[in-house]
């Protein structure tokens, strides 16, 4: 693959099929064998395309096919090689059936990913409203400064967020030693609250740049009508903007409920040890972490865990592609 | 934003529901099923919530909040609707609620005389508080006679002051501690003047303030409570309310314009205000103070400098180079040299030909960019440690995804089924990072050769030893089928060279190679034959399988596959949406020009696409830098493929070494870092 890759895109627009076109001087001279062979080269293209789907559609077929035979079978032969009577669900009925298993854990994944998904929005609109239409001093900076947090690694914040998390903040006042509680110990480690409180600050930046491009992107003579009227900003936000801005909103909604879903970093962080808030991802890392023993169960929690964001995704691509090109693509 | 939409709506084919505020929605069926839907799924979810606790609770956080969240915002918003036109009721509402924050901080911490656990606790102090601020603000509003403000000002703030210090408890009352409240006031005098300064707003006031609240800091912060009188509760009390009361005398009611500045300013705070303390608290601050964890102990008792950093620079486990030499006998590297030889050859030619040794879309790009790559591979095979790793990564992913989505892009580009496929490539994008891992280890699965395999590639990889190694038609078939590709590779290489088309000659030419190399190993022309088996000493043919997972240093690179699965979808879809935003007009006045499709695709379209390609990088330059789910939960780090960001985890996590988690995590930080000074500068640029 290594060698094929940079080569693909050259070698494909030479040999475009294009109907109805005469393509290079060979066709002139009249059908022969290198044309035919031609004609052959010419249909690569397609083939190599539908090869590289095959090629990247196989690995989570196997993984489906695997999650219905018995462990005995997953150990005795590859999946291609599947036979009807192999066939199960104990794989699934073990995994919900167990102790805090996957049941509990999606439970806790749901309790993760609805509020880090929900709350945000508001916050986000908020402030992309602000840095597109409201005039204020250093505007600019302040937004630059935001979207320029885009890149920062998550792993910067999360040893002193785990000890506010464990133990609250405090603030030694310099010079005549006093401690002052900035934020009291809310008891949060280990708990789902810390994880999803956690995914909302991190996802503030994206939130805001991509609902800023959206926003910023409105019609300018709307809001210079609506002011003439006598709007304030916040009849503006409330009665024009936040309905106009459903598509963008729901962009984002769809891109931080598949983020926070599939998160493993933030959640292994806050939860860790504490199996009762344990979400899908840690469950299964942690199943997959004891080697052997119940490997067999892998695949049907991974086909689960997998099951709902495919579901999103399936059904609002079109917005999920529009939040990650809004995220990408600028001007 | 216009060129966003077109990018989205030409994606999937149908127009984006560009914001039309006249109505009539694009698409009214569609709409009718997404609302559909969207009951159902509330419906199900209230339904949910009632069957399981866990979810009650969620969904019970989220109405709290986001109702609290907007009934505040709301609030903040309609109080400063009064700005403008009703300053009277905006002053006493604002210095009200003020005011009930002074009355619940003193009243609800239980310092004040009167308080208790009952619930009028929560009511009386408030209302006093709010009473009193109001009464001063509603009567500064009312007057604009300068005497009689100050008046006003300084009464009803001494008024405050004396109340206040008559009602604190005394196991409240402050000692007088004379130095801290000095040095305090001192402090806040200069900062209030330096901020009043940088306002451009006059001295007096910034120093007054500022007084206030370090003499408020000193006498309050520094003294034992409890240990003092009346007098000393008076003192602590009086002066800041009389700096105060004379600062709010100097003011004078705001105009119509400085009160429409007051209203736009707040506008913003109100807006932007929350997301930004969000970001502060969440992201900023902890960012610093990792900076100081770094430069601490494990426990962050004792300074110790850059220590961390260096432990982690001069560590073997970080960067090992003592088998540098091997890089020159890896086969990636001598590949890539070969590679590398032929690009200079092609790029002596083209000179000749074009006069450029080198431009996008000539005959040297591919050996050369697919030559260095190569060479990088042996570096990176032979020097080992964390920090090698990641490069390796960041080199590998980043480029293979850019190039592969780029390819897919192209390829699915206005052919039949370009939806399908795009979406069966795009998928992995859904997947965890977890499940990803989940899913590749059982394609690398590797089993006992006495066994089947049950891994697909391993399955595969014997089978082609067993084809390779035997003597069966199926044997014949398969090196006739290499042998006749050889040829035909052969026979267009032929052609151009005949030609004399150089630049065509290249792709056959190299397609020769690699085929001819392929066909010798599998003839067994060289090395017995080529997949999974080996010789036993006995000389018989046995299988053997390949530990994607084990086998260092190659390992990582089949992690990285697992990452290029899912990150090709990415770039592709950008990469995809970007082709068809490149005008067709451009592109018909190229084919008018006579330009061939290769000269079209690297000369229009691609230089087009330039940003967006930077973009595509920079994205996965800053994800494949902080990759950590798939080393974890494949290897864990074992077998030579740590990485930074499990590195950390583990130091900071796993062994409690705060100090050195922390300083992985900055060099992580500090990796990115160029990428976030490009990134600002483009937005500087846009912006």
């Amino acid at each position: 693959m290594a060698v094929t890759a940079p080569v693909l895109p050259d070698s494909e627009p030479t040999r475009r099929p294009t109907p109805g076109e005469v393509m290079g001087s060979g066709t002139r001279r009249g059908p022969s064998a290198v044309d035919r062979v031609y004609g052959f080269v010419r249909a690569i293209p397609t083939g190599v395309l539908w090869l590289i789907v095959i090629v990247w559609s196989i690995p989570t077929l196997g993984l489906f096919v695997n999650s219905f035979r018995s462990r005995d079978a997953q150990r005795g032969s590859g999946w291609w090689l599947i036979r009807p009577d192999d066939l199960t669900i104990e794989n699934y009925d073990t995994i919900f059936g167990a102790r805090n298993g996957l049941g509990n854990s999606l439970l806790n994944s749901a309790a993760i990913a609805l509020p880090a998904t929900i709350i945000p929005i508001g916050f986000a609109a908020f402030a992309a409203y602000g840095f597109a239409w409201i005039d204020f001093r250093g505007r600019k900076p302040l937004f630059i400064g935001t979207v320029a947090l885009l890149a920062i690694p998550l792993q910067v914040a999360l040893i002193p967020l785990l000890q506010l998390y464990v133990s609250g903040a405090k603030f030694t006042i310099p010079g005549i030693d006093k401690t002052i509680t900035i934020i009291p110990d809310l008891d949060l480690a280990g708990t789902t609250t810390a994880t999803w409180l956690t995914h909302i600050g991190f996802a503030m930046p994206f939130a805001i740049f991509l609902l800023h491009n959206y926003i910023s992107g409105l019609p300018k003579d709307l809001f210079e009508a609506a002011r003439i009227d006598g709007a304030t900003h916040f009849t503006i936000f409330w009665r024009l903007v936040l309905p106009l801005s459903v598509p963008a909103l729901a962009s984002f909604a769809i891109f931080q409920f598949l983020w926070t879903w599939n998160d493993y970093l933030v959640a292994n962080t806050m939860i860790g040890a504490n199996v009762r808030a344990q979400p899908t991802t840690v469950l299964i890392a942690n199943l997959a972490g004891d080697f052997g023993k119940n490997e067999h169960l892998l695949p049907a929690a991974a086909f689960v865990q997998a099951f709902i964001p495919l579901m999103v995704f399936f059904a609002l691509q079109r917005y999920f592609v529009r939040g990650i090109l809004a995220g990408s693509v600028k001007g | 934003m216009e060129t966003l939409e077109q990018l989205a709506g030409a994606d999937d084919g149908t127009d984006a529901p560009v914001a039309d505020p006249m109505g009539r929605p694009p698409g009214t069926t569609r709409r009718r099923i997404q609302l559909v839907l969207a009951v159902l799924l509330a419906a199900g979810l209230a339904y949910w919530s009632f069957v399981e606790p866990k979810i009650f609770t969620t969904v019970l956080t989220v109405l709290v909040a986001v109702g609290l969240t907007a009934a505040m915002w709301i609030a903040a918003n309609l109080l400063f609707d009064q700005v403008r036109n009703r300053w009277v009721r905006f002053s006493v509402l604002a210095f009200g609620g003020l005011g009930a924050l002074y009355g619940i901080v003193l009243h609800g911490n239980r310092t004040t005389v009167g308080s208790g656990e009952g619930f009028l606790t929560w009511v009386i102090g408030p209302l006093a508080g709010a009473l009193a601020f109001g009464a001063i603000a509603g009567g500064l509003a009312l007057t604009d006679d300068p005497a009689r403000r100050r008046a006003i000002a300084l009464g009803g703030s001494v008024a405050i002051g004396v109340a206040t210090a008559l009602l604190i408890r005394s196991e409240y009352q402050p000692e007088f501690d004379v130095t801290a409240t000095i040095v305090y006031t001192l402090v806040g005098i200069v900062l209030g003047t330096a901020l009043s300064l940088l306002r451009k707003r006059p001295l007096v006031g910034g120093a007054l303030t500022g007084g206030a609240i370090g003499w408020i800091v000193g006498a309050w912060g520094g003294a034992e409570l409890g240990g003092g009188s009346f007098v000393t509760t008076l003192i602590a009390c009086l002066v800041p309310a009389v700096l105060i009361g004379v600062r709010l005398g100097m003011s004078s009611n705001p105009g119509y314009a400085a009160r429409v500045q007051i209203d736009d300013n707040s506008r913003a705070v109100i807006f932007v205000g929350p997301a930004v303390l969000f970001i502060a608290v969440m992201l900023v601050i902890p960012a610093i103070r990792t900076f100081y964890l770094s430069l601490y102990d494990q426990d962050s008792v004792e300074f110790v400098g850059i220590d961390n950093y260096e432990s982690v620079f001069t560590n073997k486990t970080s960067f090992d180079g003592t088998n540098w030499t091997n890089m020159f006998t890896s086969i990636p590297f001598v590949i890539g040299v070969i590679l590398l030889a032929i690009a200079a050859v092609v790029a002596v030619a083209m000179k000749k030909q074009t006069g450029r040794a080198l431009e996008l879309g000539n005959a040297t790009g591919a050996p050369l960019v697919v030559g260095i790559l190569l060479v990088c591979f042996g570096a990176f095979t032979a020097l080992r440690g964390t920090l090698i790793n990641n490069l390796w990564w960041v080199v590998t992913v980043t480029f293979l995804s850019t190039a592969l989505g780029l390819a897919v892009a192209v390829l699915a580009d206005n052919r039949g089924g370009e939806r399908a496929a795009k979406s069966l490539i795009f998928m992995p994008m859904a997947i965890s990072l977890v499940g990803a891992s989940i899913i590749w280890r059982f394609v690398y699965a590797a089993r006992d050769t006495n066994s089947d395999q049950t891994g697909i590639l391993n399955s595969i990889w014997i089978s082609i030893g067993q084809l390779s190694t035997g003597s069966g038609l199926p044997s014949l078939l398969a090196t006739a089928v290499i042998f006749l590709a050889l040829v035909l590779a052969m026979a267009f290489l032929a052609k151009a060279l005949v030609a004399r088309r150089w630049s065509a000659a290249v792709m056959p030419g190299v397609m020769t190679i690699l085929i001819g190399w392929l066909f010798i190993r599998f003839a067994g022309i060289i090395g017995g034959g080529m997949g999974g088996f080996k010789i036993t000493e006995s000389g018989e043919i046995v299988p053997s399988t390949v530990l994607f997972v084990q086998e260092s240093p190659y390992n990582n690179f089949w992690l990285m596959i697992i990452l290029i699965w899912i990150q090709v979808g990415f770039s592709m879809v950008i990469l995809s949406a970007a082709i068809k935003a490149v005008p067709t007009e451009l592109i018909e006045a190229a084919k008018i020009d006579g330009a061939t499709d290769s000269q079209v695709f690297w000369r229009v379209t691609l230089p087009q696409i330039g940003t967006t390609i930077g973009v595509v990088v920079t994205t996965l330059v800053v994800l494949v830098m902080k990759v950590f789910d798939i080393v974890k939960v494949v290897t864990n780090g074992n077998f030579g493929t740590q990485v930074l960001a499990n590195n950390m985890y583990d130091e900071a996590f796993k062994f409690a070494n705060r100090g050195l988690g922390a300083a992985l995590a900055m060099i992580i930080f500090f990796s990115v870092l160029p990428v976030m000074y490009y990134n600002i500068r483009k937005m500087r640029r846009e912006a």
